[in-house]
């Protein structure tokens, strides 16, 4: 989009065992790739993070490839038993979600797999 | 110091050693080198004692500067100052600088054509011009014949594909093979056949050069350079030259090979990609419309099949998606969905059956990338369509009565491709004479322009407009949709559109339905078996 949107950038902030990724501008086909990069980065095996939460606040604009994006991160993290969260969404994230049936896949709870309670996502 | 006579009167020892003569003082003008004597003799005889600036000459070898300084009683003093290694130097950066131009204006010249033929010629044309008196390209083998480019120095170049043995120019084999060129004294010029030298080339083949063309992961083919005549044998730095000139060339060819290859690749996907002629099948209507994005010239990811009942009793399959992504991935994941789907068809009276088959088979570790489609399956009933639309994570089917009403399908489901299991609610719905569902991708609603030039056309607008199109033949409504995504772009860019019309005839006779010859047999049959 060439929209003087803020241009794309991801802030990333680890706590002890929740990393917060904060998305900002455009999440499309030339942005993807960045977000997945940078989670699959943070996220290696053995991990101590329980929580993933990727923040829309400041999210522009989100076209198909961006959810595509939004699928690997979740498919990363699930395999990692790391929960996902997705906060802030701006409506236009929600109706997405929501037309192509990913809202309650993307944020359902992690299963109790090793004791650790995931009842918190979504 | 020199006399008036032009005699050396006094010389320190730098001097001695670089004028050798007669050990005495006295020596006679013939001693200095012929520019400085005549400039001496301007500068003593010249009216109030001629200025002359600094001279350059040679003694021996070597470059002077020579500076003179007079003195009252009419001897100069001559200062000279060794200038050869800055002359050297100055003339090897010209040189360097030259070199630096051609390389940029081959490079220039070579990439301004993604075309190999012109790629090919231009490297030849060049080669001949800056590098040699001519030079032949052979280009990699097809089968058994090599494409050969013949150029010469301010002649032609020309293109032939002959049956050559390699192996009859020392060097070309490997060159061929990517190996690194063979040291010009190794190849005898006279070992070059005819068919490598250009037809006009003046003369004997003096020295010849023979270098490969790197490519990015086979080797471009091989250039051979030839210089007439024995005099002007190739220097090492002329070589190392030629190295970098088949450097940027190969580049250029590789850069111009993978377009083309690119290009071809891009063809053939999208003549079987390219959305179908659609008409009247079985007594409905359909009309499609795909205009691909401006922007670039990848394939895009939207994509519809319409798949006719095996008779008017049975449904026929309209198919509408839209793939993530675009280019050769997006491609073949179209692919892929339009033949599962082809092959699910027997299940088609079960969507969301289809769409799990489908999805199962779309999965896959490597990536997340997803479609969304509708499926609408449709059969004429006497003079109305019945229709069973489901949407996959799709923006849903709008329905535009007679009434001009416009109704969005309330059918929703997921996407495929992504998630382990997907689920789906289709609806039912029928259409009266004269009224048409229309499908669409997101190309469509998301289009961005009006007044304020960045605003989405978006769903409701689209409902709003279309209101006003009830009773439109499927093929209007089609061609209506995609000028109002068009007007409210204005000049803006946009990505895939694809628009479906699925139509019930408005007179509700079969033969207002288009007129090929398959619609009207089975309508033939459909009388017979009412």
């Amino acid at each position: 989009m060439t929209t003087p949107a803020p241009e794309f950038g991801l802030v990333v902030t680890l706590m002890p065992n929740v990393l917060i990724v904060e998305v900002t501008g455009d999440l499309d086909h030339s942005t993807r790739d960045r977000l997945v990069r940078t989670v699959v980065t943070h996220l290696t095996p053995g991990t101590v993070v329980r929580r993933l939460r990727l923040d829309f606040e400041r999210l522009t604009w989100i076209d198909s490839t961006g959810l595509s994006a939004l699928l690997m991160v979740h498919r990363h993290a699930r395999a990692l038993g790391v929960g996902l969260r997705l906060d802030s969404r701006p409506c236009f994230l929600d109706r997405l979600l929501d037309l192509t049936g990913t809202s309650a896949y993307l944020t359902a709870p992690v299963e109790a797999v090793d004791g650790v309670s995931g009842s918190e996502a979504g | 110091m020199v006399d008036r006579e032009g005699r050396i009167v006094e010389a320190n020892d730098a001097a001695r050693v670089l004028l050798p003569g007669p050990a005495g003082d006295d020596r006679a003008s013939e001693d200095l080198p012929d520019w400085l004597a005549d400039a001496h003799r301007r500068m003593v005889g010249g009216p109030g004692g001629t200025h002359v600036n600094a001279l350059y000459g040679t003694i021996g070898e070597r470059l002077f500067e020579a500076h003179p300084t007079p003195s009252s009683d009419g001897d100069v003093v001559w200062w000279l100052i060794d200038d050869t290694d800055r002359r050297l130097a100055e003339a090897s950066l010209r040189s360097e600088q030259e070199r630096a131009a051609i390389l940029s204006e081959v490079s220039s010249t070579l990439l301004s054509s993604m075309n190999v033929a012109h790629c090919t010629e231009a490297t030849a044309r060049l080669a001949a011009h800056h590098l040699a008196d001519a030079a032949v390209l052979v280009s990699p083998a097809q089968g058994r014949r090599f494409p050969l480019t013949h150029a010469r120095a301010g002649g032609p170049v020309t293109q032939a594909v002959r049956t050559v043995d390699p192996a009859t120019v020392p060097g070309l084999v490997e060159a061929l093979q990517g190996f690194p060129p063979a040291p010009t004294q190794w190849i005898n010029p006279d070992d070059i056949p005819a068919w490598a030298i250009p037809l006009g080339f003046a003369g004997q083949v003096g020295s010849v050069i023979v270098t490969q063309l790197p490519g990015h992961s086979e080797p471009n083919g091989a250039l051979i350079l030839l210089r007439a005549g024995t005099g002007r044998a190739f220097t090492e730095g002329e070589e190392a030259f030629t190295r970098q000139f088949a450097a940027r060339a190969g580049a250029a060819l590789s850069a111009a090979r993978l377009y083309s290859e690119q290009a071809r690749v891009t063809a053939t996907l999208m003549r079987d990609l390219l959305p179908p002629d659609l008409g009247g099948v079985h007594g409905v209507e359909y009309a499609g419309r795909y205009r691909a994005a401006q922007d670039d010239q990848r394939i895009g990811g939207d994509f519809y099949d319409v798949h006719p009942g095996a008779d008017p009793t049975r449904e026929s399959l309209v198919v509408l998606g839209d793939v993530a992504g675009k280019g050769l991935d997006a491609a073949v994941l179209t692919g892929k969905i339009r033949n599962s789907l082809h092959a699910l068809l027997p299940l088609a009276h079960d969507h969301e059956y289809v769409l799990n088959l489908l999805n199962a088979a779309l999965l896959t570790s490597h990536h997340t990338r997803f479609a969304t489609l509708v499926l609408a399956s449709a059969r004429r009933q006497a003079v109305r369509v019945r229709l069973r639309l489901t949407s996959a994570g799709h923006p849903p089917p709008l329905v535009v009565r007679a009434d001009g009403r416009v109704e969005e399908s309330r059918t929703s489901g997921d996407l495929v491709g992504a998630m382990p299991t997907v689920s789906a609610r289709t609806e039912e719905t029928d259409l009266a004479p004269g009224e048409t569902c229309l499908l669409y991708t997101d190309g469509i609603t998301e289009a961005r322009g009006g007044p304020l030039g960045r605003e989405l056309y978006g769903i409701e607008r689209l409902k709003r407009d279309l209101t006003g199109c009830a009773g439109m033949p499927a093929e209007a409504m089609v061609e209506r949709v995609h000028m109002l995504a068009a007007q409210w772009l204005g000049r803006g860019r946009h990505d895939d559109m694809a628009v479906v019309a699925i139509g019930a005839p408005k007179s509700g006779a079969p033969t207002v339905v288009n007129g090929d010859t398959r619609p009207r047999n089975t309508h033939q049959r459909q009388r017979r078996n009412p």
